[in-house]
């Protein structure tokens, strides 16, 4: 289990968050009071059914989305006191559709849109565009018109073009839809390297399977709260619960719950460690 | 959202039982009335005419309230600005330098304003009380060409859309540090161009997933097309476009064919 980031001093919390609701306009409660740290360098991710107010959240961590009512602070700054544009040097958001933002002749001036209009002096946006260029293996296609990509580049742009920001946290809000397997792996690798080089991650999904491989930490959200704030294996043992979220454990887990009464511990989330453990249960049997 | 409601309540009442091609024609006929009559007294009852359609189609008060905001500040505008730029007529009331203020052109000015409430109500009463589907419907059957009708009723169904589309393309780019209001005019349009190009492109896709989707349901497949529903004019349907008629045809006789000031 990770320690309760409560106990955190203050310094090491990059976002928090405090009491937060949101109320859309026409009344609709998306957040009812919501209460997250996140420290720096984790891997979150932030799962819950449609609806259950993941994306609002996110939008109120980069200034989108101003909250009702609630606190939410980011690295040690009160975010309404923050513009979009302060915000973003710190909270990287890659939209879902990549589609909504591309708009440049190629990848590399896509790319060096975000810092340009943060007004970083030309040899810094240089640098920035070309270490973002590089975490997001655009090289060979930097020259290309970034529209006529094939979904994975125009993914990979997109998330370029918010990383040459050079924000400490990296919000992805489902990154991975209409990938396949390969480019799936190919961009969380990516997505990896980056959070192992201290960047925060907080990745929204639906895809347990991803949830299961690369986060340390699960938050599950249902109706506007918090469900649950665990590890990964911790998230996975609680099916009930998941499903008041509308969300399915990895079909391994299902397997490791099916086999419990046998000795097979339920808070197994890779194929490997199941195989493991079957192992060690035919040795204990001879 | 950007503040796009659609204007069309569903409720059970005469006006939106009525075929909708006697209401476009009624509304049609109500507004050139508007358009003919200039005293006051009569654009008043004109008014209070079109405000009792309003109640009889069960108008809710928070949507009128809605639709009408914008006509009420033009109506005010009418209203001051009217005296100010006519300076004709007597007895003077004020005078201001260049600036002279009469009671005709008071009257005038209020007459004005009231004569654009009509037209704005009674087309409103149009787009509350009738859905975008059998608009479309109406004016197919009215004679226009059903691709055209088609292409107008997909437009307006996908205003919505198009509006949460660049909402989306607007908070994508201000998270990328993009500050729509801020800096030198033409930086300012500039800054546009980041928002602008996304749209049109996601409105290119649209349009041509659109027309898949279309092809792929036979859209097309023969030139005599049937209908799932049919208008229907009704006795009342009748009755109440030769009392709208009358309603328009008797003043209108009156002020060209009698010369009667209205």
């Amino acid at each position: 289990m990770i320690p309760s980031t409560q106990a955190l001093p203050a310094q090491d919390r990059i976002i928090s968050v405090r009491d937060l609701k949101y109320i859309y306009e026409g009344g609709v409660e998306a957040l009812k009071g919501l209460n997250l740290d996140i420290r720096s360098g984790e891997f979150v991710a932030i799962v819950g059914g449609n609806g259950s107010g993941k994306t609002t959240f996110a939008k109120t961590l980069n200034g989108l989305l101003r909250p009702t009512s609630g606190l939410v602070t980011i690295g040690g700054r009160p975010a309404a006191s923050m513009t979009v544009a302060e915000l973003a040097k710190t909270v990287g958001y890659a939209f879902q559709n990549p589609d909504h933002q591309l708009f440049s002749s190629s990848v590399e001036n896509e790319v060096r849109f975000g810092p340009r209009n943060l007004g970083y002096p030309e040899a810094e946006v240089a640098k920035k565009v070309e270490a973002a260029i590089d975490a997001m293996d655009l090289g060979p296609i930097r020259g290309h018109p970034p529209l006529s990509l094939r979904l994975s580049d125009r993914r990979r742009t997109s998330i370029a073009s918010v990383i040459a920001m050079d924000p400490k946290v990296l919000i992805l809000d489902e990154p991975t839809t209409g990938l396949d397997l390969a480019e799936t792996e190919a961009l969380m690798e990516s997505v990896c390297k980056l959070n192992r080089e201290g960047r925060t991650v907080v990745l929204i999904t639906h895809d347990m399977r991803l949830v299961a491989e690369y986060a340390h930490r699960v938050v599950v959200m249902a109706a506007g709260r918090v469900l649950l704030d665990t590890d990964a294996s911790g998230a996975f043992s609680d099916l009930a619960l998941l499903g008041q979220s509308n969300l399915e454990p990895p079909q391994v887990t299902l397997l490791a719950h099916r086999l419990s009464d046998r000795g097979v511990p339920k808070d197994i989330i890779s194929p490997e460690e199941l195989a493991l453990r079957l192992f060690m249960l035919r040795g204990d049997r001879r | 959202m950007t503040g796009f409601v659609d204007l069309y309540t569903e409720a059970d009442s005469f006006l939106h039982r009525m075929d909708p091609r006697v209401k476009i024609a009624a509304v049609v006929l109500l507004s050139l009335l508007a358009l003919i009559v200039g005293n006051l007294v009569n654009l008043l009852a004109l008014l209070a005419f079109v405000l009792l359609l309003l109640v009889l189609g069960r108008a809710t008060l928070s949507k009128t309230a809605f639709a009408l905001k914008f006509v009420l500040r033009i109506m005010v505008m009418i209203v001051v600005l009217w005296p100010i730029f006519d300076p004709s007529g007597t007895p003077v009331l004020a005078e201001l330098g260049p600036v002279k203020v009469t009671e005709p052109a008071i009257w005038k000015g209020v007459a004005t304003a009231v004569r654009v409430c009509c037209l704005a109500t009674v087309w409103y009463i149009l787009m509350f009380t009738t859905s975008q589907r059998d608009l479309v419907r109406a004016l197919v059957k009215l004679g226009l060409r059903f691709d055209f009708g088609l292409a107008l009723a997909i437009s307006l169904r996908f205003i919505p859309t198009f509006g949460a589309t660049v909402e989306s393309i607007t908070d994508a780019q201000r998270a990328r540090g993009l500050e729509l209001d801020r800096g030198a005019p033409l930086k300012r349009s500039r800054n546009y161009v980041a928002v602008l190009v996304p749209t049109i492109v996601s409105a290119l896709r649209t349009a041509d997933m659109l027309s898949l989707t279309l092809q792929s349901r036979a859209y097309g497949a023969r030139p005599d097309r049937t209908y799932l529903r049919e208008l229907r004019m009704r006795w009342s349907d009748a009755l109440a476009l030769a009392a709208v008629v009358a309603l328009f045809a008797l003043p209108a006789a009156a002020k060209y064919l009698f010369g009667m000031a209205l």
